[in-house]
């Protein structure tokens, strides 16, 4: 498979993972306290297992949060984003996103995670062609699937 | 030279036994209708199919299908005109007899009491007309006579024809040791250069035998001659010896005349031979002769494939095969007659190359194989395993853009799959046949048909075909 190839010709990837959402040590609490108990170091959170919270198919990102949700979209927006939040996130390591179009594998997204919560999102942009039922396979760096989102581009 | 050899040594066992017991069949037809009409009939139909032949080969498709048409109308006049001889051999009491042996008329009709009885009236000058039959039925020709069914006898016979008996001036028909009736019409002769010595009794056994086989004994009131009809020929016998003896050869009763006897046997022998070299012919003509070509595309069937072994794909479904043989026998060959069997015992799973053998093809007798295409067939097996796959729908159309969907809940959520193993590692979801979204403003349930793809795979027994789609509708903020 071909992943290089189908990376330039399918895909904008917006690497823009970049968004780290530290949310305030006031909304979690727990997971923050626990954190300082432990001194800083990561016995507890390492012995945690990396779980993803939310998974969304949306039309766009907004201050962190996913944008009209939906699963149907019209191929006339041109794009759609996929929204995956985790925590905890125990190391710092890595999450794809693999697009499926039907069963064939159309884009593949190495997304970085780091602890102890992170929230990412890929995205895609769509031609006529595109139109039909997609999938995108959330995984972890294993290749583990840890959520599949299905949707369909129509008219 | 080379060619005939070749054709001589493709000779099967079968062919051998198809020629013999045709010729033992059309010479026991001969044996059984021997000397009768429905024999001269008989060579009539076959001089018709010989020169039909002629004519096809010929190309006077006129003519050929005029005597073609005229063959068949004669072979279905046969069986109604000859309805009762035919019955008559069916029904015989040795239905054995019709495969085997030689029929004797009646060998117990007292000969000799019956010419004893002809020249006892000839000496009388007491008219009389004895009927001996034949093969041939009579009932078609003769008029409703008087039951008489008595035993022969010098006695009864005279008395039958005395002059003041009112049945004298009818027939008397002799079967066997019994005078069945009396006082019968025969139809006249209408022949013209008959002596004028001859009566209304010549003209009625001239009548009788001109049409029949039967024999006719006439004995001349006027002149107390006696006289023999058979066939178109009148004699006139001089003693009882000379009618005793053609009474005899009329009824086929054996004789201590070797001569005799030798003669028939050559007769069969002769009628054997004929009927050997007639169907080998026959057979040379339709199975040899004229050699055509036919192309036909025939579909392979796969034979002995395990039951945990699916064909998943093949490279031809069926294959051309070039044919030749007779004109007559390729112009019959049925598509169907035509097998392509494919072995898949020692298939693999994966992909697998077969070498069509003309062993893999079965033919009808005399059709020969003169090529294949394509020779090598490619067979992709698997093995078939079960998979459980979730089920996706596939929309199409568009909603109004005011409206998005928010949710999907299909029930149930996935499928039992059955199919090829590497075909199933290919497919991880079943998609539903295209729902259109046109007509959705509100939340709602359908129900979607799932699409299989490839058409290989299957749902496990169960498992139904259609799904039920629950969907939320929301207003786009």
């Amino acid at each position: 498979m071909n992943f290089s190839s189908d990376w330039g010709r399918i895909m904008r990837l917006r690497l823009g993972t970049l968004f780290l959402v530290l949310f305030f040590i006031g909304v979690n609490p727990p997971l923050r306290l626990q954190a300082q108990d432990t001194g800083g170091t990561t016995p507890v959170t390492a012995s945690k297992e990396l779980t993803l919270v939310k998974a969304a198919m949306c039309e766009g990102i907004k201050n962190s949060s996913p944008q009209n949700q939906a699963i149907i979209f019209s191929a006339a927006i041109g794009e759609v984003f996929c929204f995956t939040s985790f925590d905890p996130v125990p190391e710092k390591s890595f999450i794809y996103h693999n697009w499926f179009n039907r069963d064939r594998l159309s884009t593949r997204i190495r997304l970085a995670i780091n602890p102890p919560r992170w929230s990412t999102y890929s995205s895609t942009t769509f031609r006529e062609a595109d139109k039909g039922p997609w999938r995108v396979e959330v995984t972890d760096q294993d290749g583990h699937i840890l959520n599949i989102l299905r949707f369909s581009i129509t008219d | 030279m080379d060619k005939i050899f070749a054709s001589l040594l493709s000779i099967r066992w079968q062919d051998v036994f198809d020629i013999t017991l045709n010729s033992y069949i059309l010479f026991r037809l001969y044996v059984l209708f021997r000397r009768t009409n429905v024999f001269r009939v008989l060579i009539g139909i076959a001089f018709l199919w010989f020169f039909q032949r002629i004519a096809v080969f010929l190309g006077l498709i006129l003519t050929s299908w005029v005597i073609g048409g005229i063959t068949a109308a004669a072979a279905l006049i046969i069986i109604v005109v000859f309805r009762n001889e035919i019955r008559s051999y069916l029904q015989a009491e040795k239905i054995w007899a019709i495969l085997w042996g030689f029929p004797r008329k009646a060998v117990d009709t007292p000969v000799q009491v019956i010419a004893e009885s002809v020249f006892e009236m000839a000496r009388r000058h007491t008219g009389a007309l004895i009927v001996v039959p034949g093969k041939d039925d009579l009932e078609e020709v003769i008029q409703t006579g008087v039951t008489w069914d008595g035993a022969i006898s010098k006695e009864m016979l005279i008395s039958i024809f005395w002059p003041d008996n009112p049945v004298h001036d009818g027939a008397a028909i002799v079967r066997g040791t019994r005078i069945t009736k009396v006082g019968v019409l025969l139809p006249l002769s209408r022949r013209n250069d008959l002596p004028s010595k001859y009566g209304t009794r010549h003209r009625a056994a001239l009548g009788l035998t001109e049409t029949t086989d039967a024999l006719a004994v006439v004995v001349s009131e006027e002149r107390g001659q006696v006289i023999v009809s058979k066939g178109s020929q009148i004699h006139l016998i001089n003693n009882k010896d000379e009618l005793s003896s053609i009474l005899q050869d009329h009824l086929g009763i054996a004789e201590e005349n070797l001569g005799r006897l030798k003669r028939e046997k050559v007769e069969l022998a002769a009628a054997a031979l004929a009927s050997l070299v007639l169907i080998t012919g026959i057979w040379f003509s339709f199975t040899r002769g004229f050699e055509s070509l036919v192309a036909l595309e025939v579909p392979i069937e796969y034979m002995n494939r395990r039951s945990e072994i699916e064909i998943v794909d093949t490279s031809v479904n069926a294959i051309h095969v070039y044919l030749s043989g007779s004109g007559a026998l390729i112009r019959s060959i049925q598509p169907s007659q035509i097998h392509v069997r494919l072995d898949l015992a020692n298939g693999v799973v994966g992909h697998n190359t077969f070498t069509i053998t003309p062993e893999d093809i079965t033919l009808p007798p005399g059709i020969i194989l003169t090529k294949v295409k394509p020779r090598m067939v490619e067979v992709k097996l698997d093995v078939l395993t079960e998979r459980s796959l979730p089920v996706q729908v596939d929309w199409t159309g568009r909603l109004p853009r005011n409206l998005v969907m928010t949710q999907l809940v299909i029930t149930p959520e996935t499928v039992r799959i059955i199919g090829g193993r590497q075909v199933l590692n290919s497919v991880s979801t079943v998609y539903t046949e295209k729902l259109r979204l046109d007509t959705i403003n509100k939340s709602g349930t359908l129900t979607a048909k799932l699409a299989l793809n490839p058409t290989s795979i299957r749902f496990v027994s169960g498992y139904n075909e259609n799904v039920k789609v629950d969907y939320v509708i929301k207003k786009r903020f």
